[in-house]
């Protein structure tokens, strides 16, 4: 009887840090990555917001080159911009419709964002629930 | 002869535990795959930074390329980079210098120099923890295989001693000599003790006024044969017991090569043993001749001397031993002959049988070396037990 106990005990145990908690680890950097995703674009926008304000239509920038090399470069005309939409392709925009698409692109950022932050809530639940589990079997006091 | 076991014998396993070693290799193992990754990361930036020289030398052929300036991470707008002979090279620390192509390029191969000297250091790194882990793994093997370590302090000895208790260690040489040198010690001894008895029945025989006409070649005649018969009296007195202590040993084992050897060994102590018997009549026969009975009595007394020293010997050599005997259980009191002292500071790690056998079917094909490795056999046996 007891050795049965030990061997659910064991089974849940692995279960939790095999597959529940790389889960988790996986979920949370995922959601991570759609907030570095959504920063991008809030930024963006922001500076196509300051490009507007300011009336900007010719623009000097420095260029990475990699390594910390810089080299100058100028745009000539700001009134079209490419933004990426994922998937290695980019669309060219005018400012008015770029926003646009950065509100609707921030917008399901958010929602990813939400679903994500919900799977993270149930891989967390059903790590507790197992815990409990395992403390059931073992015949512990609850905790707290 | 009475001081205690010489030196020690430590199972490898003891010191390290295999599960222990191979946590240690495991661990080094994963250090060397961080090394390997870092390696792999620098190999990136020396890769970036050919491909960036390239383009540095590159840029200055025209005047101005169509690019797409980046604008934040995922937006670009459609530009050109001009000024293509300036660029703005981060020195480190937030500063930044305006250079030339050229001196860009000078600033990016010190930068190469500098990630390549790094890299060989980090191979030199991946080396020695390479190194280290096959040291690991073979520390594990060795104490998976039972390998023992065998220590023993250097004590000046007289060189008699020394070649017995530091003779090499392998079985058929050592033995001999060792012996051979051994017993050199204890004729010498003998061999004063028995002018000694010669004087005194001199003395007597002088005393009583016969034989003197013989007493000259009588003596010296005799001396030799009390030499050799001393010497194959000690052997065969030794291999006798070695032969009562050997058998239950081999019993208890299951070691029927040096059975076999042992047999073959045997009659080669029989033939000793015959050659010895002749020797004693010969020599009573010479004795005889001598027409003092008492002499004759008292020869044999100190012949019966000799074997009782010689007896005595044995057993201060076994207490000289390792304290596996006692271990065994099997008739420890029983004396080993002087040869097994030979072999207790040099026995060579590996206890396989597989090792040992032809080493003694070399060993009995030379000389009556015998089944002394199975002895320490079953004292590692019984250490690991």
């Amino acid at each position: 009887m007891d050795g049965l106990i030990q061997q659910k005990v064991q089974r849940f145990e692995e279960f939790v840090d095999r597959r529940l908690k790389p889960d988790l680890v996986h979920a949370i950097a995922e959601r991570d990555k759609v907030f570095e995703r959504q920063e991008v674009f809030s930024n963006l926008r922001r500076n196509i917001e300051n490009l507007e304000k300011n009336s900007v239509t010719s623009l000097q920038t420095m260029v990475n080159l990699g390594s910390e090399v810089y080299m100058q470069a100028e745009v000539p005309d700001t009134q079209r911009i490419f933004v990426d939409i994922g998937l290695g392709f980019h669309v060219e925009f005018t400012w008015s419709e770029a926003l646009k698409y950065i509100s609707i692109k921030e917008e399901s950022l958010a929602n990813q964002i939400q679903e994500y932050t919900r799977l993270i809530a149930s891989i967390k639940a059903q790590i507790k629930i197992v815990c409990e589990g395992i403390r059931e079997l073992l015949q512990l006091p609850a905790e707290r | 002869m009475q001081e205690p076991v010489k030196g020690t014998v430590t199972p490898l396993a003891s010191l390290f535990p295999p599960e222990e070693a191979q946590k240690a290799s495991k661990r080094v193992q994963d250090a060397l795959a961080d090394r390997q990754s870092e390696l792999d990361r620098l190999q990136g930036f020396i890769a970036d930074n050919t491909a960036l020289v390239n383009l540095v030398q590159r840029l200055p052929d025209e005047l101005h390329h169509d690019i797409m300036v980046p604008f934040g991470k995922a937006a670009f707008f459609p530009g050109r980079l001009v000024h293509t002979n300036e660029f703005l090279v981060l020195l480190g620390e937030g500063y930044y210098a305006e250079r030339t192509s050229k001196q860009t390029v000078e600033i990016l191969d010190r930068r190469g120099k500098a990630l390549e000297s790094q890299v060989d250091s980090l191979k030199a790194m991946m080396k020695d923890l390479k190194a280290e882990v096959s040291f690991f793994d073979a520390t594990a093997a060795e104490a998976v295989e039972g390998l023992v370590e065998i220590r023993e302090d250097y004590v000046e000895e007289s060189s008699s001693e020394r070649v017995i208790e530091r003779g090499p260690p392998k079985p058929d040489s050592p033995r001999f000599s060792g012996e051979d040198s051994m017993k050199v010690a204890a004729e010498d001894e003998e061999y004063a003790r028995m002018m000694l008895r010669f004087d005194e029945l001199e003395k007597e025989e002088l005393a009583a006024g016969s034989g003197d006409e013989h007493d000259e070649d009588e003596h010296n005649e005799a001396d030799v044969d009390h030499s050799l018969s001393q010497l194959s009296g000690d052997h065969v007195l030794g291999s006798l017991e070695e032969r009562q202590v050997r058998k239950p040993l081999h019993h208890s084992k299951d070691e029927y090569a040096t059975t076999e050897e042992l047999l073959s060994k045997q009659h080669f102590e029989e033939d000793f043993a015959n050659q010895l018997k002749s020797k004693i009549q010969l020599e009573g026969l010479k004795e005889q001749s001598v027409p003092k009975d008492s002499d004759d009595v008292s020869h044999g007394k100190s012949f019966a001397n000799r074997a009782t020293q010689s007896s005595s010997h044995g057993k201060d050599n076994i207490q000289a031993l390792p304290t596996s005997k006692a271990e065994t259980s099997v008739q420890s009191s029983k004396p080993a002959t002087d040869s097994l002292k030979a072999f207790t500071g040099s026995i060579v790690e590996h206890t396989r049988n597989i090792q040992m056998n032809p080493r003694e079917q070399a060993a009995s094909s030379s000389q009556s070396s015998g089944s002394q490795p199975t002895k320490p056999v079953s004292r590692f046996k019984m250490q690991r037990r």
